[in-house]
């Protein structure tokens, strides 16, 4: 009989630290794509004892590359936050 | 905590004790009230009849209480359940946005290789019509570089 106590105290005591008990009813943040939180990169830069119009060229083609990049990864956080947002507003 | 084992002791009770309880201090209440007539039952009447009112009492009481936190329940159940449709809606959005992100990427990639393509083509063309003064590495460096790399914004102020 005082075992089955114990067993019955210690389900009662143990099942307090069930998650489900704890977040109620919670919304956990939104996960966030891994590509959009790394950080732009610096701008390429010329060698600067160059003389040669290619090379320059060839380093301005490099940052407008980046530049679409950055650009892309900022228009996808507009996205993301946007549809995330719908997303919580819908749960009231 | 306290609160937590008193709202599981009670969440595990069946529907139907409240409801029963209720009744059955009505029942004693009732009985009472009849055995009350004959003076041989009058003084365990005078002492059960309160004890059947106040346990119908109770038991309407907490009878009420149930349903309420039964309506509860049934509330975050369908909180929960839209919650967990959103977290599906929300993991759909992401796996959408990164495919997007792949797909743009590639084709950005894919330009800049094309146009360096060109311009190692026309290297030599470029080169040989055109010197470049040495400011213009200097002024192009300069304008590629970060200028808030260095700024430290203070917003605390």
């Amino acid at each position: 009989m005082k075992q089955l106590l114990a067993i019955l105290f210690l389900t009662v005591i143990l099942t307090g630290c069930n998650d489900d008990a704890k977040s109620l009813a919670r919304m956990g943040f939104p996960e966030v794509p891994k590509d959009l939180v790394i950080a732009c990169p610096d701008l390429a830069q010329v060698d600067p004892n160059t003389t040669k119009l290619s090379e320059v060229v060839d380093t301005v083609v490099n940052n407008y590359s980046t530049y679409h990049e950055c650009r892309e990864k900022v228009n996808n956080w507009i996205d993301w936050y946007t549809t995330q947002q719908k997303i919580y507003n819908s749960v009231k | 905590m306290f609160s937590w084992i008193i709202d599981f002791i009670l969440s595990g009770l069946p529907d139907w004790l409240w409801p029963a309880i209720a009744l059955g201090g009505f029942a004693t209440y009732s009985f009472a009230a009849i055995i009350g007539n004959f003076p041989a039952f009058k003084p365990y009447a005078i002492f059960i009849k309160p004890i059947g009112a106040l346990v119908c009492i109770g038991g309407i009481f907490m009878w009420g209480g149930a349903g309420v936190t039964a309506m509860y329940e049934e509330k975050i159940r369908d909180i929960k359940e839209k919650i967990a449709l959103a977290a599906e809606q929300s993991k759909e959005a992401n796996a959408k946005i990164e495919t997007k992100i792949v797909v743009k990427k590639q084709v950005i990639h894919d330009t800049k290789v094309v146009i360096q393509k060109e311009l190692v083509e026309s290297a030599a063309k470029i080169d040989a019509e055109c010197k470049l003064d040495p400011s213009v590495p200097v002024i192009l460096n300069k304008a590629a570089k970060n200028p808030v790399g260095t700024v430290t914004v203070d917003v605390q102020k």
